[in-house]
C-alpha cells in the first residue's frame, strides 16, 4: 500500500437530460440500474470535473438570516433554506481549509470505493458556512488545526460523484 | 444561524392523558435462524399481554386493543415492503388499522410518540406499539451498506458506506474541545455491556475491562469494536392506554410524556445556533462555553452535541414538570448506539452542563452502584444494557428502552431479569454472580431515542402513577 489514497472504481455512467446529470447506480446489471439525478445541483458535480469547486449562496436582501450576505453553503443547495429564494452559485478559487475533525477509517461497508485505511476528514473553509466532509489522500498522522487544498479528479479520471474533490496535506 | 418564529416552540398539550400498563419483548441476537420475524414479535406480543399482572385476560386484553404503531427502521434488510401488515396480520389484529413510522435509528422512540398522540387524541382508548428489526439476512458490511444509506447519498455516504465514522468524527472533536480521557469512553463500555450481563434478553453481554475496550480493534479511530453497537434481531412491545382504560387494567400504570425534534443529516450543515436553555440552566452559565467557542471555531451544536436531543429534552421536560433532571429523573436509557453518542447525550438532556458532559460518568452518577464508592449512583443511565450490550433491533429499540424504564417504575426488573425460568426461555443460564440492578424507589424515568446524526430524537418521560 502506498502512502496515497486511491479508489477502487470505475466511472459511473452519467447521461445528462436538459441541463442535470444524471448518473447510474449499478443494482441488478445494466437493466436493474438507479437513475439518480443529482438535479439544479449539477453545477456543483460538473464543476469538480473541471478542476471547480462550486458553492452557493443566498443574496436576497429580504432574507430574515443572511440579509443578502449569507455565507456560501457546501455542499449546495439551489435554494435558501430561509427565505426560499433561488441561492446564487459562486466558484471558491483555489481552495484552502483547515481540518476541523477526522477519522481513520479502517474498514468501511461493502462497495465502499476508497482504499482502506483513509482519513476521512470534515474541513473548515473560509467564507462557508458549512464544514465539508471529504477524503484526504495522505496517510500520515494528522491532527484537527492541519491545513489542507482541494484537489479534483477531472477528465478521464472523474468518477460524477462526490469523490471527485479531495484533499491534500499543504 | 438558525431562527424561530413565534409559533414554532409551542410545548405540546395532549387533549388527555397517556399511559402505559404493559411491555414485552424477545430476546434480542446477532441471527435468530430458529424464528421467522413475525414468530419473534409473537413472542414480544405475547410477553406484554400474558405477564404484566393485567387484571383482564390476556385475550380480553387483546380485545381492547384499537390499532397498532409499527416500528421498522429499514425495509432493505428483509426486502420486504409492508412488514407492517404481515406481522398485524400474524399476531391475530387484522382488520384493525396499523401505520408504520420510520425515523431511522429513533423509529422505536418515534413510534411510541406517534403511539401515544393516537391515545392523547382520541384516536384510540387502546394502541399497540410494535417494533422489531430482522437485520440478520445479510453479512455484517453488507448491513453496514445497508445501514450507510441513511447518510446522505449525495455528499457523504460514499465516503466510508460505515456510519460508525460518521460518530468517530464527532468523538475526535468532543473528545478534543472538551479534554476528554478515552477512558471514559471505555467506562461507558464496560458499564453497559455488565449491565447487560444482568440481562436474559442481552446479545453481548460481557464483564470487560476499560484496557481491554481500548486495546481492542479500531472500528473507525477512535472508536474501538468493543464501542459500537451490533446489528440485531428482535421485538418489542408495549400497550398504551387513555386513564380510564389504564386504572381498569393495572392499579401500578405509569403516565408517558413523549417529544421529538429533528436535525440535519449532514453534521456539517449545524449552523451555529444560540443553544436552548433547559429549566436548570441559566442564561449566563454558558458564557464561559461561548467564549472558548470563539477561540476553537466551534459551533452550538456543531460535532459536539445534538440539538435535536437537546429540543426533545426541552419540550418533553416542559411537559411533564422535569425541572432539573438529574433530581428529578431516577433512571435515564440513552441511545448509545456508539459511547460517544452516550457521553454526549448527558449535556443536551441536562444531566451535566455541555463541556462537562464527563463529569457524569467519573462522578459516579452514572451508575446504578459506583464501582467506586459502593453507593448508588445519583442518576443510573442504561440498567437494561443499552445498544452496546443488550440490543438495536432498530425498530424495537425506542420501544425497549420504554420497556425497560416501565418496569424499572414498577419495581419488576428482578421479574423479568431475574427469573430463571426467564433465561431458559432463551436457552440461557442465569449467572451465578447475577446482581439485581432494580433501582430502589424508581418513580421517573426518561428514554431517548436516537436517529442519523442525531437526525431524529425523541424524549419519553415515564412516572409512576400511583
Amino acid at each position: 500500500m502506498g502512502n496515497r489514497v486511491v479508489l477502487k472504481t470505475s466511472p459511473a455512467i452519467m447521461t445528462q437530460e436538459k441541463d442535470a446529470w444524471v448518473i447510474q447506480l449499478p443494482r441488478f446489471g445494466a437493466e436493474g440500474n438507479h437513475f439518480h439525478t443529482y438535479g439544479l445541483l449539477t453545477p456543483y458535480f460538473k464543476g469538480l470535473t473541471e478542476g471547480k469547486l462550486m458553492a452557493t449562496k443566498c443574496t436576497n436582501a429580504k432574507c430574515p438570516i443572511d440579509h443578502g450576505k449569507g455565507e456560501l453553503w457546501l455542499p449546495p443547495r439551489a435554494d435558501c433554506p430561509d427565505c426560499h429564494q433561488p441561492m446564487v452559485w459562486e466558484q471558491i478559487k483555489n481552495p484552502t481549509g483547515y481540518i476541523y475533525t477526522f477519522t481513520y477509517v479502517e474498514r468501511g461497508g461493502q462497495g465502499l470505493e476508497i482504499e482502506c485505511p483513509y482519513y476521512q476528514i470534515d474541513v473548515k473553509i473560509p467564507g462557508v458556512a458549512t464544514i465539508v466532509k471529504s477524503y484526504l489522500l495522505d496517510r500520515e498522522p494528522i491532527k484537527i488545526g492541519d491545513k489542507v487544498k482541494a484537489g479534483f479528479r477531472t477528465g478521464k479520471d472523474a468518477t460524477y460523484t462526490a469523490l471527485d474533490l479531495y484533499w491534500e496535506l499543504i | 444561524m438558525i431562527k424561530f418564529g413565534a409559533g414554532n416552540l409551542r410545548v405540546p398539550k395532549w387533549t388527555r392523558p397517556v399511559y402505559v400498563v404493559a411491555a414485552g419483548q424477545s430476546d434480542f441476537r446477532k441471527r435468530y435462524p430458529e424464528k421467522k420475524l413475525e414468530e419473534i414479535c409473537m413472542m414480544a406480543f405475547r410477553m406484554m399481554l400474558e405477564e404484566n399482572d393485567l387484571k383482564k385476560d390476556p385475550l380480553d386484553v387483546k380485545g381492547l386493543i384499537n390499532l397498532t404503531v409499527c416500528g421498522e427502521f429499514a425495509d432493505h434488510f428483509q426486502d420486504q415492503l409492508l412488514c407492517e401488515a404481515k406481522v398485524v396480520d400474524y399476531i391475530g389484529l387484522d382488520p384493525l388499522y396499523n401505520v408504520g413510522v420510520k425515523t431511522g435509528g429513533a423509529t422505536g422512540g418515534s413510534a411510541v410518540l406517534m403511539g401515544a398522540t393516537t391515545v392523547a387524541s382520541g384516536l384510540s382508548d387502546c394502541t399497540l406499539v410494535l417494533g422489531w428489526e430482522r437485520m440478520d439476512e445479510v453479512k455484517t458490511w453488507t448491513g453496514n451498506y445497508y445501514i450507510a444509506t441513511a447518510a446522505c447519498k449525495d455528499f457523504e455516504t460514499r465516503l466510508a458506506r460505515n456510519y460508525a465514522s460518521y460518530y468517530a468524527s464527532m468523538a475526535r472533536r468532543f473528545q478534543e474541545m472538551y479534554h476528554v480521557d478515552e477512558r471514559v469512553r471505555a467506562a461507558i463500555a464496560v458499564k453497559n455491556r455488565g449491565y447487560a450481563y444482568m440481562s436474559p434478553f442481552a446479545q453481548q453481554p460481557g464483564k470487560h475491562t476499560i484496557d481491554e475496550v481500548l486495546n481492542g480493534n479500531i472500528v473507525s479511530d477512535p472508536l474501538r469494536f468493543l464501542e459500537c453497537c451490533a446489528m440485531s434481531v428482535g421485538s418489542a412491545a408495549l400497550l398504551l392506554c387513555s386513564e380510564e382504560m389504564a386504572y381498569q387494567l393495572t392499579d401500578n400504570p405509569v403516565r408517558l410524556y413523549a417529544a421529538g425534534a429533528s436535525h440535519t443529516l449532514r453534521t456539517g450543515d449545524r449552523r451555529h445556533m444560540e443553544i436552548p436553555l433547559l429549566p436548570n440552566e441559566s442564561a449566563t452559565q454558558y458564557e464561559k462555553l461561548y467564549q472558548e467557542m470563539r477561540i476553537n471555531d466551534s459551533r452550538w451544536p456543531g460535532f459536539e452535541s445534538f440539538a435535536a436531543a437537546r429540543f426533545a429534552a426541552w419540550l418533553a421536560y416542559r411537559m411533564a414538570g422535569v425541572n432539573d433532571p438529574l433530581e428529578d429523573l431516577d433512571v435515564v436509557e440513552t441511545h448509545d448506539a456508539f459511547t460517544i453518542s452516550d457521553l454526549q447525550t448527558y449535556g443536551d438532556v441536562g444531566l451535566r452542563p455541555y463541556g462537562q458532559e464527563q463529569d457524569f460518568v467519573t462522578s459516579g452518577d452514572c451508575y446504578v452502584k459506583d464501582p467506586k464508592a459502593g453507593k448508588p449512583g445519583k442518576c443510573p443511565t442504561n440498567p437494561s444494557g443499552g445498544l452496546l450490550g443488550t440490543m438495536h433491533a432498530v425498530g424495537a429499540t425506542g420501544v425497549f428502552q420504554c420497556n425497560e424504564v416501565f418496569w424499572q417504575i414498577q419495581n419488576k426488573y428482578d421479574k423479568f431479569h431475574g427469573d430463571p425460568g426467564m433465561w431458559s426461555r432463551f436457552g440461557k443460564k442465569k449467572p451465578v454472580d447475577w446482581e439485581s440492578l432494580q433501582i430502589k424507589n424508581a418513580k421517573r424515568g426518561l428514554a431517548i431515542s436516537h436517529a442519523g446524526v442525531g437526525s431524529h430524537v425523541t424524549c419519553a418521560i415515564l412516572e409512576k402513577a400511583w
